[in-house]
C-alpha cells in the first residue's frame, strides 16, 4: 500500500483531467483538434491563429519565390587604402605596348581596376590620340583565357607548376646551352635592352609579324642607317603614298593621322588643304580618305615606283607600264611632287628594299629629307630584318639553337613558313615561351612563364628616340604572371626582379627622386632631338635593275593587308576589336576577300538585290599552289580589277579562346621571301581564283554603299567645286528658313507646335569634320569601353542587331555610269544627334526618352518597355536595342541558353565572365534585355565635370567635359562643349565655318545638336548642278546670306 | 390571278423558308443545346492546338527577348505590328454592323450582327496581344497606365500615339463588348428558360442577369443599345483612326501621310466584311442556317468589300500620287524603290496588295459573282491576306530603307517564333468562336424575331388556297350540317 500525495481536489479526484490541464497550462493547443471527429473542411480555426498561419505561410512563399536572383557579393576594404576614395578614378601615365608599337596613355583607374584607356598629349607629336587597338587593349587584362600560372610540358599537355621550380630547371639547361636565343617582337625598351646586352650569351633576334624590313635595310643602303625616320604629314602639302596604309597600320598610325589632319582641315576664308595621292592594288582605310588613287597590280609595286622616280628626273629608266590611266597619273603626281618641292612625302607600304631605295631616291629628289622626313626622330617600332629570322629558321633546323626564349612573337602563326618554325622548334632542345596567351607558338614549346599585361607591369619604352615613356602598374597582377625581365635577371644570377631594376635605371638616368618621379607622372620624357640623315643614291641603280627583273604577274593577283582592328592577329582575341566593323568593308567577325566589280562579273557573281540584301556571300577558291582558301567575297568598288585582296590576323588557334577561335582563315602562308631576300612579299602575283558556287555569311554593319544622292544626309564636294560654289551649303540653309521659317524667320522656334521652353544654362553640341576624320574608329571602341556596349557576336550582327552607339557610315562615291570609277569615300560618324524637336522622344507611351534642359537626349533605362517605337522613328537610325541578354543584367535566370533562334555566339558568354565584367564602367548602367540604348553624350562624364566645377564653386570651363569619341580622336576631329558659350571651341568652331557646316537631315526639323562639317576632296573635278548660280557672284550672296545662317544658331545663344 | 395579290419583289426576304417564332427559337437553340458534332471537335482542337503553339511561341519572346524575332535596328516593327493592325481591322466589321447598321436601320444586320459581334471582340482580343507581348519589357507594361504612382508621380507620355492606342483599344473593347453581351440577355434568358439541366439553368441563369421578358426590361434594353450605339458609331471611326496616327504622326517616308486616317477605315470595314464572310459562309453552313443567313446577306456584304475596297484603292493611289506629285525625294523614293519597283527586295508585296486588296474585290460588280459562295469564300480570304500585306508594305518596306543609306536593313523573315504568335492568335479567335458557337446563340433570336413578318406571309401564303377554292368545297368545309 502505498501513499497518495495531493495537492487540491482536482488531483485527487479527477486525475486524467487535471493532469491534462497541467500539461497544457503554457501551451497553445493547436486549433485543430476536431480533424478526425469531423473532417478537414469543417475544422475550425480561431481568427488570429488563421491570420498567424497565413502570414508565415505568405512569407514563406514570397521567400521562397522572390530569392532566386543570385546575389553578388561585393567585399570592402578591410583597411582602406589612404590614397584611394571609393567612386573617384585615379588616372596614372602608362605605355600601351604590343608589337613594337608604344603609345604613351592615361589609364583611368576606378576602386582598383583600370577600365579606359586615353591617349597621353603630354607628348607633342600624338596628340593624346589613340588607335582602336589601343582603346580595346584595357579588354585584354580582363581576358579570360589568358595564361594564369606558369607551367610545363608533361608528355603532350602542360602541368601547372612554380617559378622556382622553372627557375631552377631553366638555369640548369642554360648552363649546358650553347647557342641561346631571345625571339621577341621589336623591343624598344632600354631597360630590357640594357638587361639583354648584360647577357652577352643570349643573342637577341627580333621579328616583327609584319616585317618593315624593306624600309629598314633602304634606308641603311640610303646612308641613314637601319633605322625608320619621322614622317612629317602635317609638313606635306602633296602626300604621295605607294600602297603604305599610313592612317591605319603602317607605323604610328596614330601621329600619322594626327599630323595629316591638320593639313586637311580647311580655313574657309584661305580654303587650301594638303593632296593625298594614293597608288595601291585594293581600297584600304588610307586609301579611301586620298583625293585621287590609282590602282595597279601588287606585281607592278616596283615598277609604279620607279616609273615615279623617272618621272621626277630620278635618271632611271621607266618600266613599261600599259595601264594608260596609271601612266597619266604617275605623270601628274610627278610634276605635282616637283612643284611641291620641299614640301612633299612619299610613302611606301611595300616591304621591299629595292622599293624602298627607290622610294628614297624620290623623297631625295623632291626634297622631302630635312623638311617632311626627319631623322632626328628614329622610330624605333619595328627594328626585325627579315634574314634575321630566316637565319635563325636555318640554325634551328639544323640543331644549332640549344634554348629558345620566346617573347611576344608567334611565328608558328604569323610567319609564312609557320609551319617549319613548328617542327624546327621540336629540334630545340629547350623551348621557354613568356606567351600571354595559349597562342600558336607557345602551345609549342616546354616551358610557359607567363607576362603580365602592360597595366600590370612596370617599364619602359623609347618609341622614338630620346622620347621615353613609363609603364606603371595600376592593378596587381591578376594572375601568378612575371615579367620576362624578371625571369632573364634570375637566370643571369641577378637577384633583383625587373621592378627594382627598372626603377634604379630610371633613377639613376632621370637623375634622382624627385625627376623620376615627375617623368611617371607625366609618363614621357622628351629629349632634344638630335641626329641627322644625309642620303646617299650608291644603291639606286642596282635597286632599279633588281625592280626591272621583278616577274610580271598571273592572270590574277592576291594583296594581303592588314585590318585596323585585327592587325597581324593581336585584335583577333579582343571582343571588341572583333566586333569592330572595318572603315571600308564594314565588315566585323571573319576573313572574306575583296574583290573588283568586273572580277566578280568574270566569275558570274551577280551583285543583285539578293547579294545586297543577304548576308550569304559567294565563296570563291584562292590557291597559289602551296596554300588554298575559300572565303566569301565583298565586291568592292575602286580595286585593281584582278587583284583579290585578304586580310590576315584571322584563323588562330583554337587555345586562344572562345572570340579567336574558328574566326575566318590565316592568310599568311600566302607571304613568301623572295630569293633575294630584300624581304617578305606579303602577295602573290599569280593565283588562281574559282567561284565555288557555294554561299557563306559574311557580317556587316552596313549593306549599302551609296549615299544615293542624298546631300541632305551628308555633304561632300571637291574642293574645286568649293571655291566655285562656296555657298551651296549655306544656301541650302537659308531656303528651309524661308520654306519654313517665312513669317518669323526662326527656324527653330517653328519647329513643334509645342513651344519652346526656356532652357537657361548649359547647352551640349558636337561638331564633326569630317574632313579630319580618317575612319580610323579609335572612338567607336572608345564608345564600347566608356558605355558599356555589349559586345553581340557574329550570329547577331548577321541578324543586323549589333549595339554599337557610334558608328561610322561609309559612303563610296563613284562616277554614275562607271560604278567602279571610285571618286571618294565619306566616313561619317553617326550617334545620336541628340535632336532638340526629337522625333523618337514625342512616341514613347511612357516618356522613357525625354530632353534634358542641356539638349541632350536622354534614355531612362528602368522606364523603357522596349516598344522601339522610337528607332523606329529615329531618322538617323541610331539607337540599338538590347535584342536578347547580352549583358547577363537580366533578373530572368538561364535566359541565355536559347537553342532554336537567336542562339548567343560563345564571345557574349565571355563577356559576361566574370573577369570580363572587371571592365565595365561602374559610372554607367549596364543595360538589361528589352530596353532601348543609345548615346549619352558622355552624360556621366558631364556629370562629373560639372560636379567637380561646383565643389570648386566656379563654371565649369570649356574642354574639361570630354566625350569619350572625342578624346579617343587622334585628328581632332570631334569638337564637343557647350554651345551657348559664345567662346567655347564649339561655339567658334561653329562661327567661324558658316560655309561648310551643315545638320544632318537638316529639312526634317528634328534640330540635331551634332553638326557636321562637310567633306572636301582635294581634286579639280566641277561636281555639276546650278552653273548659272554658280557663275553669279557670289561675294553679294554671301553677305546677304550670312544673317540668315545665324538664325539657325540664334536659339542656341539666347 | 387576281389583283389583290399582285406584290412587288423589290427585296428578298430577310428570313427564308416561312419560319414562326418558335421555328427561330427551335433553330437557332438547337446547335447550343445538341451535343456537339465531330466537325465542332476537330476545329476545337486544331484551334487549341494553334493557341497552345502561340502560348509557347509567347513563352519564349518573354524568356529570351524579342531577339526571338528577326526584328533588327533598322526594322523594329514587323509581324507583330502588321498583325496587330491586321486584327484592330478586322474587328471594325462587327460594330459597324451592329451600331451604324442599327442608326441606319437596317434590318439585314439581324442575321449576322451576333456573329460579327463577337468576331469583332475576339478580334479585338487578338490584336490586343501584339502590342502587349512584342514589349521588351512586358512585366512593366503597366507603365502605359496613367495611374497616380510614387515615381514622382510619373505620368505616360500623352503625346504618344502608342498611348492613344492604348486608350482607344480598351474603349473600343469595352463598348463592343458591352454591346454585345447587352444584345444577348434575352437570348440567353430563352435559353435558361428552355433548358433542361441543372447546370445549363444555374449557368444561362446567372448569364441572363435575371431578364425576365417584362416590358420594363425590354424598355430599358432597347434604350441601352441605342445609346451603345451610338457610342460605338464614333468609335468604329475613331479606333482605325488612331491605330493609324502611329504611322502617320512619325517622320518616316511612307508613314508620315494625312490620307491615313480614312484610309485606314475604308481598309478596316474591308478586311472587317471580309472576315464575317468567311466566318458564316461556314458558320451556316455547319449550323444549318442558310434560311437566317441568306444570300441576300451575303450579296449585301459583297457590295459593302467592293465598296470599301475600291475606296482602299483609290487611296493607294492618292498615296502613290501625292509622294510623285509633293517632291519629298525621300517619300517618293519609299514609293517608287521600296514597293512599286518590282525588283525591290518587298516589290512583291505591294503588288499582292494591290492584285487582292484593289484588282480581285472588282469581280463583285457582277450579281452572279456576289451570290456565288465559292467565289465570295475565296474572296475573302485573298481579301484578308490583301489586307495583310497592306500593314506588312505600310510598316515593314517603309523602315527597311528610310533616311541614311547607311542604315538600310537585310532582308527581314519572320522567325518561327514570330509565326507561331500570328498562329496563336488564330487559335485564340478560333477558340474563343468556336467556344461561342456552342454555347450562344449565333443569330441574334430576339431581333430577328422583330423583322419577321410572319402574320403577312402567312395570309400571302394561305390566301391562294383560300382564292383557288371553290364556294362549295368552302362551304362544305365550313358549314355545320
Amino acid at each position: 500500500m502505498s501513499n497518495k500525495y495531493w495537492q487540491g481536489f482536482g488531483e485527487l479526484n479527477d486525475s486524467e483531467k487535471f493532469q491534462k490541464r497541467v500539461d497544457d497550462e503554457f501551451r497553445d493547443e493547436l486549433p485543430f483538434e476536431d480533424f478526425d471527429s469531423k473532417g478537414l473542411l469543417d475544422a475550425k480555426a480561431p481568427r488570429r491563429d488563421f491570420l498567424k498561419y497565413l502570414g508565415f505561410s505568405t512569407a514563406a512563399a514570397t521567400l521562397a519565390a522572390s530569392c532566386k536572383t543570385q546575389v553578388r557579393e561585393a567585399i570592402p576594404y578591410g583597411n582602406k587604402p589612404d590614397n584611394l576614395v571609393p567612386g573617384e578614378a585615379k588616372y596614372y601615365a602608362t605605355t600601351y605596348t604590343q608589337g613594337g608599337d608604344a603609345v604613351p596613355v592615361i589609364a583611368k583607374v576606378r576602386d582598383g581596376r583600370p577600365i579606359k584607356i586615353e591617349g597621353n598629349d603630354y607628348l607633342s607629336a600624338s596628340n593624346g590620340g589613340t588607335s582602336a587597338r589601343v582603346q580595346a587593349s584595357v579588354l585584354d587584362l580582363y581576358d579570360m583565357h589568358r595564361l594564369r600560372f606558369p607551367q610545363r610540358k608533361a608528355g603532350s599537355k602542360f602541368e601547372e607548376s612554380m617559378y622556382d621550380i622553372l627557375d631552377k630547371a631553366i638555369a640548369a639547361e642554360l648552363a649546358g646551352a650553347g647557342s641561346v636565343v631571345l625571339l621577341t617582337s621589336t623591343i624598344n625598351s632600354p631597360s630590357t635592352l640594357d638587361i639583354i646586352a648584360k647577357n652577352p650569351k643570349i643573342r637577341l633576334v627580333q621579328y616583327d609579324a609584319v616585317s618593315y624590313n624593306g624600309i629598314l635595310l633602304a634606308n641603311e643602303a640610303s646612308g641613314f642607317g637601319r633605322k625608320v625616320p619621322t614622317y612629317k604629314f602635317d609638313q606635306a602639302s602633296v602626300i604621295v603614298s605607294l600602297g603604305a596604309d599610313f592612317l591605319g597600320t603602317w607605323l604610328n598610325s596614330e601621329e600619322n593621322a594626327a599630323g595629316y589632319a591638320r593639313g586637311r582641315k580647311i580655313d574657309e576664308k584661305n580654303p587650301v588643304m594638303s593632296k593625298h595621292y594614293q597608288f595601291e592594288s585594293f581600297l584600304s582605310m588610307t586609301g579611301s580618305n586620298a583625293d585621287e588613287r590609282f590602282t595597279h597590280r601588287p606585281s607592278q609595286t616596283g615598277a609604279v615606283a620607279l616609273a615615279l622616280l623617272a618621272a621626277v628626273g630620278g635618271g632611271v629608266a621607266a618600266p613599261a607600264i600599259t595601264d594608260s590611266k596609271l601612266n597619266a597619273g604617275i605623270i601628274k603626281v610627278a610634276n605635282e611632287l616637283k612643284t611641291a618641292a620641299g614640301k612633299a612625302l612619299v610613302v611606301s607600304g611595300s616591304n621591299d628594299a629595292n622599293v624602298q631605295i627607290i622610294v628614297n631616291a624620290i623623297n631625295n629628289a623632291i626634297g622631302a629629307y630635312g623638311t617632311t622626313i626627319d631623322w632626328s626622330r628614329a622610330d624605333q617600332s619595328r627594328k626585325g630584318t627579315d634574314r634575321e629570322f630566316s637565319d635563325l629558321l636555318t640554325q634551328m633546323e639544323s640543331g644549332q639553337v640549344d634554348v629558345l626564349l620566346i617573347h611576344e612573337a608567334n611565328p608558328v602563326y604569323d610567319h609564312f613558313a609557320g609551319k617549319r618554325f613548328a617542327s624546327a622548334l621540336a629540334k630545340v632542345r629547350t623551348t621557354v615561351s613568356f606567351g600571354y596567351r595559349m597562342d600558336e607558338t607557345t602551345e609549342l614549346c616546354k616551358y610557359i612563364l607567363p607576362s603580365p599585361h602592360y597595366l600590370e607591369s612596370w617599364g619602359d619604352a623609347e618609341p622614338k628616340t630620346g622620347v621615353y615613356s613609363f609603364i606603371q602598374p595600376t592593378i596587381f597582377p591578376l594572375f601568378k604572371t612575371r615579367p620576362f625581365q624578371t625571369s632573364l635577371l634570375k637566370w643571369s644570377g641577378s637577384a633583383e626582379d625587373y621592378d627594382t631594376y627598372v626603377k634604379n635605371y630610371w633613377l639613376q638616368k632621370a637623375g634622382g627622386e624627385a625627376a623620376y618621379h615627375k617623368a611617371l607622372e607625366n609618363g614621357v620624357i622628351e629629349e632634344a632631338a638630335s641626329g641627322s640623315g644625309s642620303y646617299s643614291g650608291a644603291a639606286v641603280a642596282a635597286a632599279a635593275t633588281a625592280i626591272a627583273a621583278h616577274p610580271a604577274g598571273g592572270k590574277d593577283e592576291l594583296v594581303l593587308y592588314e585590318k585596323v582592328s585585327i592587325g597581324p592577329g593581336y585584335g583577333a582575341v579582343n571582343p571588341w576589336l572583333q566586333e569592330l566593323p572595318d572603315a571600308v568593308s564594314k565588315a566585323n567577325w571573319g576573313s572574306y576577300a575583296l574583290i573588283s566589280i568586273p572580277k566578280a562579273k568574270e566569275l558570274g557573281i551577280v551583285t543583285d538585290v539578293d547579294y545586297e540584301y543577304y548576308p550569304d556571300k559567294p565563296v570563291i577558291k584562292i590557291s597559289d599552289g602551296k596554300t588554298t582558301i575559300e572565303v566569301p567575297i565583298l565586291v568592292t568598288p575602286g580595286m585593281n580589277a584582278n587583284t583579290i585582296a585578304v586580310a590576315v590576323g584571322y584563323g588562330r588557334g583554337a587555345k586562344l579562346g572562345r572570340t579567336a577561335a574558328g574566326v575566318g582563315v590565316n592568310t599568311f602562308p600566302f607571304a613568301s621571301m623572295p630569293g633575294d631576300g630584300s624581304g617578305i612579299r606579303y602577295f602573290v602575283s599569280n593565283v588562281t581564283v574559282s567561284n565555288t558556287g557555294r554561299k557563306d555569311k559574311v557580317a556587316q554593319t552596313q549593306i549599302h554603299n551609296s549615299y544615293e544622292g542624298r546631300v541632305e544626309v551628308v555633304r561632300e564636294t571637291t574642293l574645286a567645286t568649293y571655291r566655285q560654289k562656296p555657298n551651296e551649303i549655306l544656301d541650302f540653309r537659308n531656303k528651309l528658313v524661308e520654306t519654313y521659317a517665312k513669317s518669323t524667320g526662326n527656324f527653330r522656334k517653328e519647329a513643334t507646335l509645342y513651344g519652346d521652353h526656356e532652357k537657361p544654362g548649359i547647352k551640349w553640341g558636337m561638331n564633326i569634320d569630317m574632313n579630319a576624320c580618317t575612319g580610323c574608329s579609335a572612338c567607336v571602341v572608345a564608345c564600347h569601353a566608356e558605355n558599356n556596349v555589349p559586345v553581340v557576336g557574329k550570329s547577331e550582327v548577321l541578324r543586323y542587331h549589333d549595339m554599337h552607339w557610334l558608328r561610322i557610315d561609309r559612303y563610296f562615291v563613284s562616277d554614275e555610269k562607271d560604278p567602279d570609277n571610285l571618286k571618294g569615300v565619306v566616313f561619317q560618324p553617326m550617334l545620336c544627334q541628340h535632336c532638340d524637336n526629337a522625333p523618337c522622344e514625342n512616341v514613347c507611351p511612357v516618356a522613357a526618352t525625354n530632353h534634358s534642359t542641356e539638349g541632350i537626349n536622354q534614355m531612362a533605362y528602368n522606364r523603357c518597355i522596349g516598344t522601339r517605337y522610337c528607332a523606329n522613328n529615329c531618322p538617323f537610325k541610331v539607337r540599338r536595342f538590347n535584342w536578347a541578354d547580352y549583358t547577363g543584367a537580366d533578373s530572368f535566370p538561364n535566359n541565355q541558353d536559347q537553342k532554336l533562334v537567336g542562339v548567343l555566339d560563345p564571345v557574349v558568354h565571355q563577356m559576361n565572365d566574370a573577369v570580363s565584367r572587371m571592365v565595365l564602367n561602374p559610372d554607367v548602367t549596364v543595360r538589361s534585355r528589352g530596353v532601348m540604348e543609345k548615346c549619352s553624350f558622355c552624360i556621366q562624364r558631364l556629370q562629373h565635370a560639372k560636379l567637380d566645377a561646383k565643389k570648386e564653386n566656379r563654371p565649369l570651363k570649356d574642354g574639361e567635359a570630354k566625350t569619350a569619341c572625342q578624346q579617343a580622336c587622334s585628328t581632332n576631329a570631334i569638337v564637343f562643349g557647350d554651345a551657348r558659350d559664345e567662346h567655347s571651341a564649339i561655339s567658334q568652331v561653329r562661327l567661324n565655318n558658316p560655309q561648310r557646316l551643315f545638320y544632318s537631315l537638316e529639312q526634317l526639323h528634328v534640330l540635331p545638336n551634332v553638326s557636321y562639317f562637310s567633306k572636301i576632296r582635294n581634286t579639280d573635278e566641277i561636281i555639276g548642278g546650278n552653273e548659272h548660280e554658280a557663275a553669279g557672284g557670289h561675294d553679294e550672296e554671301h553677305g546677304a546670306k550670312e544673317p540668315a545662317a545665324e538664325k539657325h544658331e540664334e536659339a542656341a545663344h539666347h | 390571278m387576281s389583283l389583290n395579290r399582285y406584290e412587288s419583289q423589290v427585296r428578298e426576304p430577310l428570313v427564308e423558308g416561312s419560319k414562326d417564332y418558335h421555328q427561330i427559337t427551335e433553330d437557332i437553340c438547337r446547335p447550343v443545346e445538341a451535343t456537339p458534332s465531330k466537325l465542332w471537335w476537330v476545329g476545337f482542337i486544331i484551334s487549341v492546338g494553334l493557341l497552345i503553339f502561340g502560348v509557347v511561341s509567347i513563352y519564349m519572346d518573354v524568356t529570351y527577348g524579342i531577339g526571338q524575332w528577326n526584328l533588327n535596328k533598322t526594322v523594329g516593327w514587323g509581324w507583330d505590328i502588321t498583325n496587330f493592325v491586321w486584327w484592330v481591322g478586322i474587328g471594325h466589321a462587327g460594330t459597324l454592323i451592329s451600331a451604324i447598321l442599327l442608326l441606319f436601320r437596317q434590318g439585314w444586320r439581324t442575321g449576322v450582327n451576333r456573329a460579327a459581334e463577337a468576331m469583332t471582340i475576339f478580334a479585338v482580343m487578338c490584336a490586343g496581344q501584339f502590342p502587349i507581348w512584342h514589349m521588351g519589357r512586358v512585366w512593366n507594361a503597366f507603365f502605359v497606365a496613367p495611374y497616380p504612382n510614387t515615381r514622382g508621380p510619373l505620368w505616360v507620355n500623352f503625346n504618344s500615339p502608342l498611348l492613344w492606342d492604348v486608350f482607344a483599344i480598351s474603349t473600343y473593347f469595352t463598348v463592343s463588348l458591352l454591346f454585345w453581351y447587352c444584345g444577348l440577355l434575352p437570348d440567353l434568358a430563352s435559353l435558361r428558360d428552355r433548358a433542361k439541366l441543372k447546370w445549363r439553368k444555374f449557368f444561362y441563369g446567372v448569364a441572363s442577369f435575371g431578364w425576365t421578358g417584362s416590358t420594363k426590361h425590354w424598355q430599358r434594353h432597347e434604350a441601352l443599345s441605342l445609346v451603345l450605339a451610338g457610342l460605338a458609331t464614333p468609335l468604329v471611326l475613331s479606333v482605325h483612326t488612331i491605330v493609324s496616327f502611329d504611322f502617320a504622326t512619325s517622320v518616316i517616308p511612307g508613314w508620315h501621310t494625312t490620307i491615313f486616317p480614312p484610309y485606314f477605315v475604308a481598309g478596316a470595314v474591308f478586311s472587317g466584311f471580309a472576315m464575317v464572310q468567311t466566318l458564316l459562309l461556314i458558320t451556316r453552313k455547319v449550323l444549318n442556317l442558310e434560311e437566317y443567313i441568306t444570300m441576300e446577306h451575303i450579296d449585301v456584304m459583297n457590295k459593302v468589300i467592293v465598296l470599301t475596297g475600291s475606296i482602299v484603292g483609290i487611296a493607294y493611289l492618292t498615296e502613290l500620287f501625292i509622294a510623285w506629285y509633293s517632291h519629298v525625294e525621300y517619300e517618293w523614293f519609299a514609293f517608287r524603290e521600296n514597293r512599286v519597283n518590282l525588283n525591290s527586295p518587298y516589290g512583291w508585296a505591294y503588288y499582292l496588295m494591290m492584285g487582292c486588296n484593289v484588282l480581285s474585290p472588282q469581280i463583285f460588280w457582277f450579281r452572279k459573282m456576289r451570290r456565288n459562295l465559292l467565289v465570295t469564300f475565296f474572296m475573302s480570304i485573298l481579301v484578308n491576306i490583301g489586307m495583310w500585306f497592306e500593314r506588312f508594305v505600310i510598316i515593314v518596306t517603309s523602315i527597311y530603307r528610310d533616311y541614311l543609306p547607311s542604315s538600310w536593313s537585310t532582308y527581314y523573315t519572320p522567325t518561327i517564333w514570330e509565326i507561331g504568335f500570328y498562329m496563336g492568335t488564330f487559335g485564340l479567335f478560333f477558340t474563343c468562336y468556336f467556344l461561342f458557337s456552342k454555347f450562344f446563340p449565333v443569330i441574334a433570336m430576339a431581333e430577328i424575331k422583330h423583322i419577321l413578318k410572319r402574320s403577312g406571309d402567312s395570309f400571302k401564303e394561305n390566301m391562294e388556297k383560300d382564292e383557288n377554292e371553290t364556294l362549295e368545297s368552302f362551304e362544305h368545309a365550313n358549314a355545320h350540317h
